[in-house]
């Protein structure tokens, strides 16, 4: 919202000579922060950001009262004549509750009824044009100064009587933009005996606006419910300075002043005659009482305010306090709609004392302080483990393009499940039930950029679509491509492009996922960047539920370990290159099932050459045998070596020379 | 020695030898030294014996001294020069086997947690002295717990689709706007248990979605951390404590913390609050904008409608609660001028920007 700081000061007298920094500070500890400020010939125009309660304050003389309130000084009196009430010249009936008090008036204004200059610079300076009819001008004016929308239709082309009714739906209304709405049953409007005329605080209509040739004017300052005004510019999509004001809560008692003040200025400006002013309906609002307790204001507080300092403090907002010992019962001023708790009240006592004289206090510890959970510390352990494993966490947006989901799709998952109605567009419609698509992306990106090694993890929600809506869980996706090593003389440079897998599942076997999962070459979808270099790298995708979570123990359950010696056996195999490892282990370990004192099974070397017979490769297989409780003898490693060496004839393996 | 008695060739061979012997650089050409002067046959030690035999009587004694003391020169010398490249060729071969220190080490493994990641985790360390855990909830939430609960109006235009997205085969479900709707299902689970617990305490970091094009200082999902406190007599000044507390963590001991007045529906009173700028301490500068302050956060006193809604007596409970934006205060903290680096994921912003803990 725009303020004038010369308008201001003719509202707030004792603000004159203040300097434009101390109004900003002023105003930015009363909770209305200044965006900018600009000179302004001889004067500042101060950008004010206003929160979404303070209807009130949206206009000079609301936040000069704000800052009245604020500095304990008076507001300079609004200077205006009362009008009588006067014959009704047109009959207006209020057909809804959701208007309550409609004040009108009728004027005659001679030929090129203009605005003065100083009227257009105001405006000018409130950022809105002045057309040059008085009448539109006027009410512009007052609407910025006063906060309170007035309009003025073209009294000679409104037909017949008016009525402040709910529209019937299907009804059409031209409004002053030129467009044609078409009504619901929900607008609320301003209608003569032909139809609406008018969007009810919203905008006028087209066919009863002034013009250079209008003679005639009736004047509206009503007030409308801000929630259906709200609605209004919603549906309509039309937010006005009429409808921001009325949708914030527009002070009732204001309607009739607000009259009387755009008959006065057209008649100042434009030399207008009055014919007659009357209002109908009741400008009084149904009200309760607030009662703010010593209790809660010192609760709140942090500090005890006597009730007194609190009852001076609600009066300068223009309450109406009745003080009993330990309780204030309060009426608020028909501008404050957002003050209706206690806790309302409270507040306005702070900020108008500052909120930086809140003192500042630990909250006592009342109960116990609960662990962090489990799923937390699962996260971040694993995000640190891989960091420390040189992999780079990402952080993607959890929606992709359909076909980055269709890249990864699941038929038991489908996308419609998890597809957004309102998307920011196609590339971001659907919520993704992989990581996958999302770190590739970022993979061909750092390709792109010519990263020689890119590693990278994201743990974030996947989703999946089940008949209740979309279910998230969380995932971890690694990727890994490129070619390790190369910089320095002791690391070899090596593509990853076959080894890459076996070194993704050392990460996962250490993160403790199971053998079963395995890294797989990623789905390349077309436009994803540098598609060949994915192609060449190794992904994989984990349910964070699958990794196994670090035991809650500080220091796990003793375990013996032994002292007596290992043995060691290497086993050559020449076997069948079709021949799976998993299934040689598998069979060793099988064969040697009863056997306590194996310890471990792993191949440790592999050897391919042509020098083999065709068809095979060799495995050295090693076997690690240790008992708890004796040194082992040769004979009985023996003998469990050659079961193991059976087991793998078996496969077709044969001990290699 | 007297070389005179020597004939003019020998005593010539004999005055080179230390300077053959120094130019000797490896023990080969040292053995051929040593056979050339001192082998068995046609060597200089070898004709000389040869001079002697012939020699006349009574200069033989005098000549066999002269000769002998000739090769024990010889010898010494040759010694002496063969230990010493012995040891030279040690040191090469050593200095083979080893390595330069100097040369570039190959490095661990380095890699690292992501910015954002990095700060929720601080805060969450942050807040820790004082009790506070976290609790998380689901990004597709219903408009009970991201909107009714919280106190938001039913016309509240963060409720539309311009600002919110919606799913499309289940109307009623959103993507959450603020991780606020923690503290709804929070407040639910446990306010039959309050009186029991004596008290909540919870930081709900997560990711949220609004709808806004991606620009440098909009993304349409981004981070925020939420943390709330419930307990008896709750007050403004314990929500300025917990702050000064927690900024003091964030920024260091000279961290301050200053409110101003706001408003969210559901906290009454709101406020926004300030830290004195990091960066420059509170002199002016770019970030602060010459004001000295950075605004880091929104926060107030849990509204009463927020309580009762969960079935939880306002007048017997209260609280306070605060959010803040996660990428906000990175960019402010980093002055990464651009938010959607974060989003990018480039290796080298990640490699600077990130750590390992």
């Amino acid at each position: 919202m725009l303020i004038d700081l010369k308008t201001l000061c003719e509202e707030l007298p004792a603000l004159k000579g203040r300097d434009v920094s101390e109004v900003r500070d002023l105003l930015a500890g009363l909770g209305f922060p200044v965006d900018g400020t600009e000179a302004v010939q001889d004067t500042w125009v101060l950008e004010v950001d206003i929160t979404a309660n303070r209807g009130d304050v949206q206009s000079q003389r609301g936040m000069a009262r704000d800052l009245a309130a604020r500095l304990d000084q008076e507001l300079a009196p609004i200077t205006v004549t009362a009008l009588k009430q006067g014959e009704a010249l047109r009959p207006i009936r209020l057909e809804a509750v959701a208007c309550s008090h409609y004040a009108t008036a009728i004027l005659d204004l001679p030929a090129g009824a203009g605005t003065p200059d100083e009227a257009k610079a105001f405006l000018a300076r409130m950022g809105a044009g002045a057309k040059d009819l008085a009448a539109v001008d006027a009410s512009n004016v007052l609407l910025h100064r006063y906060g309170h929308p007035t309009h003025a239709f073209d009294a000679d082309k409104v037909e017949g009587e008016l009525s402040v009714r709910w529209a019937q739906a299907g009804e059409k209304l031209v409004t002053l933009d030129g467009l044609t709405r078409e009504l619901t049953a929900q607008d609320l409007v301003i209608a003569d005996a032909a139809g609406p005329i008018a969007l009810a605080g919203v905008m006028g209509g087209d066919s009863t606006k002034v013009t250079a040739e209008t003679r005639t004017v009736l004047l509206e300052s009503a007030w409308f419910d801000p929630r259906v005004v709200r609605a209004m510019a919603r549906r309509h999509g039309l937010h006005t300075d009429a409808s921001h004001r009325f949708g914030r809560g527009a002070d009732p008692v204001m309607a009739g002043v607000a009259r009387d003040l755009l008959a006065q200025t057209l008649q100042q400006w434009a030399g207008a005659t009055l014919r007659s002013a009357w209002t109908v309906g009741d400008a009084r609002l149904p009200q309760k009482s607030i009662a703010l307790t010593r209790e809660v204001l010192q609760r709140i507080a942090g500090e005890e305010i006597l009730l007194a300092d609190a009852s001076a403090i609600l009066r300068r907002l223009g309450c109406r306090v009745e003080g009993t010992p330990g309780l204030l019962t309060v009426m608020a001023p028909t501008w404050r709609h957002d003050l209706a708790i206690p806790e309302d009240l409270a507040e306005e006592v702070l900020r108008l004392r500052g909120y930086d004289r809140i003192p500042s206090t630990l909250p006592p510890m009342q109960g116990e302080p609960l662990a962090l959970s489990a799923d937390y510390r699962h996260r971040r352990r694993i995000s640190r483990r891989l960091a420390q494993a040189g992999f780079h966490q990402c952080v993607t947006l959890g929606f992709v393009a359909p076909d980055m989901d269709a890249a990864v799709a699941d038929p038991e998952n489908p996308s419609s499940g998890r597809t957004l109605v309102n998307p920011l567009g196609r590339e971001y419609s659907v919520m993704r039930s992989s990581l996958i698509p999302s770190l590739l992306e970022v993979a061909g990106r750092n390709f792109a950029q010519g990263m020689r090694e890119v590693r990278l993890f994201e743990i974030a929600p996947t989703y999946r679509s089940t008949p209740k809506g979309p279910e998230e869980s969380p995932s971890l996706a690694i990727f890994w491509g490129g070619a390790r090593g190369g910089e320095d003389p002791l690391s070899r440079q090596s593509p990853l492009d076959l080894e890459g897998q076996l070194f993704l599942h050392g990460v996962l076997r250490d993160l403790g996922v199971r053998k079963e999962v395995h890294a797989r070459r990623p789905p390349v979808w077309n436009g994803v960047a540098e598609a060949e270099a994915l192609s060449r790298s190794w992904c994989v995708e984990v349910p964070l539920a699958e990794i196994p979570v670090e035991p809650e123990r500080v220091i796990q359950a003793f375990a013996a370990f032994s002292r007596f010696p290992a043995m060691e056996r290497d086993l050559s195999l020449l076997v069948d290159l079709d021949l799976g490892y998993g299934s040689l282990e598998a069979a060793v370990r099988a064969a040697l099932a009863g056997v306590g004192e194996l310890r471990d099974v792993r191949c440790v070397d592999v050897f391919r050459h042509k020098s083999l017979p065709e068809g095979r490769q060799a495995w050295l297989l090693r076997l690690k045998f240790q008992a708890d409780d004796r040194t082992l003898r040769g004979e009985e490693v023996d003998g469990w070596v050659q079961r193991a060496l059976d087991a793998a004839t078996g496969l077709g393996a044969a001990l290699r020379a | 020695m007297d070389s005179a008695l020597l004939p003019a060739e020998a005593a010539d061979a004999a005055s080179q030898f230390d300077a053959l012997a120094a130019g000797c650089h490896d023990l080969d050409s040292l053995m051929r030294l040593k056979g050339a002067y001192l082998g068995r046959e046609g060597s200089h030690a070898a004709g000389l014996m040869e001079l002697l035999k012939t020699a006349p009587k009574d200069q033989k004694r005098e000549l066999g001294a002269a000769i002998n003391g000739l090769k024990n020169h010889w010898e010494t010398v040759l010694r002496t020069r063969q230990s010493e490249l012995e040891e030279a060729r040690k040191r090469r071969a050593a200095q083979a086997a080893g390595w330069d220190p100097d040369l570039p080490p190959p490095m661990p493994n380095r890699g690292s947690l992501h910015p954002l990641n990095r700060l929720v985790d601080r805060l969450v360390e942050v807040f820790r002295p004082l009790g506070f855990h976290v609790e998380e909830g689901p990004e597709a939430e219903n408009e009970v717990n991201n909107f009714d609960g919280l106190n938001i109006p039913e016309d509240h235009p963060a409720r539309g689709s311009a600002d919110t997205f919606y799913f499309e085969a289940h109307p009623e479900l959103l993507l959450r706007t603020h991780t606020s709707p923690v503290q709804v299902r929070v407040l639910q689970r446990l306010a039959h248990q309050l009186d029991t617990l004596g008290g909540i305490r919870f930081l709900a970091p997560g990711r949220v979605y609004r709808k806004d094009e991606i620009d440098p200082t909009h993304s349409p999902m981004f981070h925020q951390v939420e943390g709330m406190l419930v307990g008896k007599g709750i007050g403004m000044h314990h929500l300025k404590g917990t702050l000064a507390f927690a900024m003091k963590g964030l920024f260091g001991p000279g961290a301050e913390v200053r409110f101003r007045p706001s408003y969210f529906p559901f906290v009454e009173p709101g406020c926004e609050v300030d830290v004195k700028c990091p960066l420059c301490g509170g002199s002016g500068c770019r970030v602060c904008k010459g004001s000295g302050w950075v605004e880091i956060l929104g926060a107030g006193l849990v509204h009463p409608n927020v309580l009762s809604q969960a079935g939880i007596d306002p007048t017997v409970w209260s609280g306070f609660a605060f959010g803040m934006g996660v990428e906000r205060m990175a960019m402010m903290v980093s002055q990464t001028p651009d938010l959607r680096l974060f989003f990018e994921n480039d290796q080298r912003f990640l490699s600077t920007m990130g750590g390992l803990d």
